[in-house]
């Protein structure tokens, strides 16, 4: 009997490696970008400018990206901006990615392979900037340069990642910190005992989403005290150690750092809720599409975003349909947008000047705060979508 | 069905008989549960606290009603959590990017879910693969599904101020800014028909003898290939349903998630009192303890525990429920 079911269980894990195989495989064909949906978003130039205009021998080059998968519409904007960069320069891309951001283990197996296919060179946007240290060396040793794009590897062995194309995602961060700050600083001025500022952050994993909480909370924290008020770190254990906020007890400025246990909309709503129960909270930022939409989800039921008097004044990052509307009626103060297109077009080039063995340098794509009023220039406009 | 071989006074009560002694303890874990939350937190004794409450009730009890009948019939189905994400977005989908009527897309998210569910039943009835693998399969191709339906992009359902939003107020409807949950008469109307279903008709009848014993079944004549195929079905269309609560109470929903919601509705059918063997359990208990994990994952931030916390305490709730179902069979044998 034990046996019998030990064979049962032993065939059930066969089949779900199988199928977790099968599954990967299914999600690494390329994908075909929707082109209907993002036609109207213009490929920007890089914000570099536009000084790699078509290398030498760059026609007919392979090269494997790794991104982290296509849950958000983000990613199908940098998809479009970096094909349509590789047909101008005649060069094949394999954008590849993993089912969710939860999926760690199945991203590190897609560079894994990336690295077996040979390519002249791979773009990766790391879900952990540590399960990943390992393939670097090899890629490395492999001789195969690798350019980060959207999150950094802050671990990498020397030598292995060339650049990373993504969002300066820190001073995104302090650029949402200051807005909210703008709106609430009389609030802080006036408190008379402690107030409090919500952070929901997806992950404490990933370089880009963790460095956009980190800005944010750092910058809130600089503001504070340099309006002579005190202000420390609550919450998540990675935040609290990598903040530069010196923590005191009985500050004047509660920053509480909220992290789902996994990418689950239900979780971030309610963590969203917990803030928002608290009397003394004043701001709540969600620092991606998941966690800003977690916010929208979790003010449904209790109502409390606005920029009134009494009301919780809520910031987001990105876009996409919900977060657009709540930007547009006021729900949100206002919500950071990367430059997508232009990060997916940077990222060809980079790869492309790695391939030629030219040295390669950081690129800041950018990013902008937008709010009802800016949202439909057309400066803006490009960098959101649906 | 007697809980106990030698009752006592309190498994002897004829009315206690009647309910069944898991459901009554289940109610009262429930009422203390609340109370405790209540007294720890003043923020958890607001209004809003019931809508949030039933926001996690509705999807999770139509997907527990559906595999209640699975695990009766000694199966179970795992493609629930994916397979609900996935006919919502490929619903969504229709409506967003195809431009059709939302009618069309609840329709098609509906009929996604019945298709998945005999897709389940061929596979375990017909094909007798263990119900185990060939809903673990399913589920798999769901979660890919979801995301080569929709070219990988997330999609957002209507929103209650656009043109078509009114699918938002299915479930929640918004008298003068005050919100009503009323998905709740839904879900009760629905339980109680499927209560009938489970009880009282030969489909329910059998379904409940398949699983207490299938062999003997099939030998009294039974035809046990439809009847656990039917068993499937109700799954695939209760997470149909299932799948526009999802859609219309969050944001947007994103190809590859719903994995691991699965457990919480299993986990409820079995907190309910709903046998993982098999052969015995209600929709009732299934409902009662679908709002346990609500309640649980609802309260549990308001005492500051944190997202990893909660998981433990929600794992160690379902340790004692089986705990409870194995102790109980063992007192029967």
């Amino acid at each position: 009997m034990k046996k019998k079911l030990l064979a049962a269980l032993l065939s059930a894990a066969m089949v779900a490696t199988l199928l977790a195989g099968c599954g990967s495989k299914e999600a690494e064909a390329p994908v075909e970008a929707p082109a209907e949906e993002e036609t109207e978003a213009p490929a920007e130039a890089p914000a570099e400018g536009d000084d790699a205009e078509a290398p030498a021998g760059a026609e007919g080059m392979h090269f494997e990206i790794v991104s982290k998968g296509f849950q958000h519409q983000y990613w199908q904007a940098v998809l479009k901006g970096a094909q349509d960069r590789a047909d101008e320069l005649g060069v094949t891309i394999n954008f590849v990615g993993p089912a969710t951001e939860s999926d760690i283990a199945d991203q590190v197996n897609m560079l894994s392979n990336a690295i077996n296919q040979k390519p002249k060179a791979i773009g990766l946007a790391a879900l952990d900037t540590k399960s990943v240290t390992d393939l670097l060396q090899q890629s490395l040793d492999a001789g195969i340069p690798i350019i980060g794009f959207d999150s950094g590897v802050p671990e990498a062995p020397e030598g292995s990642v060339l650049a990373n194309c993504a969002t300066d995602n820190y001073a995104a961060g302090e650029m949402a910190a200051e807005k909210v700050y703008e709106a609430i600083k009389d609030r802080v001025a006036n408190a008379t005992g402690t107030v409090r500022i919500g952070v929901l952050s997806q992950d404490a994993t990933s370089e880009s989403v963790v460095n956009r909480g980190l800005g944010f909370v750092d910058k809130i924290a600089e503001l504070v005290v340099a309006d002579g008020k005190t202000a420390t770190v609550v919450g998540n254990q990675r935040f609290i150690d990598d903040s530069k906020c010196e923590k005191t007890d009985g500050a004047d400025v509660e920053i509480e750092v909220l992290v789902p246990a996994s990418v689950d909309s239900a979780l971030s709503a309610t963590d969203c809720q917990t803030l928002l129960n608290k009397a003394d909270t004043i701001a709540v930022y969600g620092s991606n599409q998941h966690s800003a939409e977690g916010m929208i989800t979790g003010n449904e039921n209790l109502n409390k975003f606005g920029t009134g008097e009494d009301q919780v004044i809520a910031a987001g990052f990105d876009s996409g349909a919900a977060i657009k509307a709540a930007v547009a009626d006021g729900t949100f103060l206002g919500a950071i947008t990367q430059a997508p297109v232009a990060m997916g077009a940077a990222l060809i080039d980079a790869l492309v000047a790695a391939a030629n063995g030219e040295t390669v340098s950081d690129v800041d794509t950018g990013c902008q705060w937008y709010t009802a009023e800016n949202m439909n220039d057309p400066e803006i406009a490009q960098n959101l979508y649906d | 069905m007697t809980d106990k071989k030698k009752g006592n006074a309190f498994t002897d009560n004829p009315l206690v008989r009647a309910i069944g002694v898991q459901k009554i303890v289940v109610v009262l874990v429930l009422i203390l549960l609340v109370l405790f939350f209540s007294a720890a937190s003043p923020a958890f004794r607001q209004y809003a606290t019931i809508l949030s409450i039933m926001d996690y009730t509705y999807y999770l009890a139509l997907l527990g009603i559906g595999v209640t009948f699975c695990l009766i019939t000694g199966g179970v189905d795992l493609s629930i959590g994916a397979g609900m994400v996935c006919y919502g977005l490929i619903g969504g989908y229709l409506i967003v990017q195809k431009g059709m009527p939302v009618g069309v897309g609840l329709l098609f998210t509906v009929l996604c879910g019945i298709l998945m569910g005999i897709i389940n039943g061929i596979l375990v009835a017909k094909g007798e693969i263990p119900p185990f693998l060939a809903t673990l399969c399913t589920m798999m191709i769901a979660r890919g599904m979801g995301s080569v339906a929709t070219k990988n992009m997330s999609v957002t359902w209507p929103a209650a101020a656009t043109a078509q939003g009114w699918v938002r107020s299915i479930f929640k409807i918004d008298i003068g800014g005050t919100k009503i949950p009323i998905g709740f008469i839904w879900v009760l109307i629905l339980a109680i028909l499927m209560s009938i279903v489970l009880n009282k008709t030969k489909i329910g009848r059998y379904i409940i003898a398949i699983g207490s014993n299938k062999e003997a079944t099939r030998l009294s004549g039974v035809n046990v290939v439809k009847y656990q195929m039917a068993a499937y079905i109700i799954s695939g269309l209760f997470t149909g349903l299932g799948g526009i609560a999802y859609a219309t109470t969050f944001q947007a929903l994103a190809p590859g998630a719903g994995a691991g919601i699965e457990l919480n509705a299993i986990g409820g059918a079995i907190i309910g009192g709903t046998s993982m063997s098999g052969g015995s359990g209600s929709i009732a208990g299934t409902i009662l303890g679908v709002f346990i994990m609500s309640v649980l994952q609802t309260g549990l931030p308001y005492i500051g525990l944190q997202a990893n916390n909660q998981q433990i305490i929600i794992g160690l709730v379902l340790i004692v429920a089986v705990f409870f179902d194995v102790w109980k069979n063992r007192k029967l044998a």
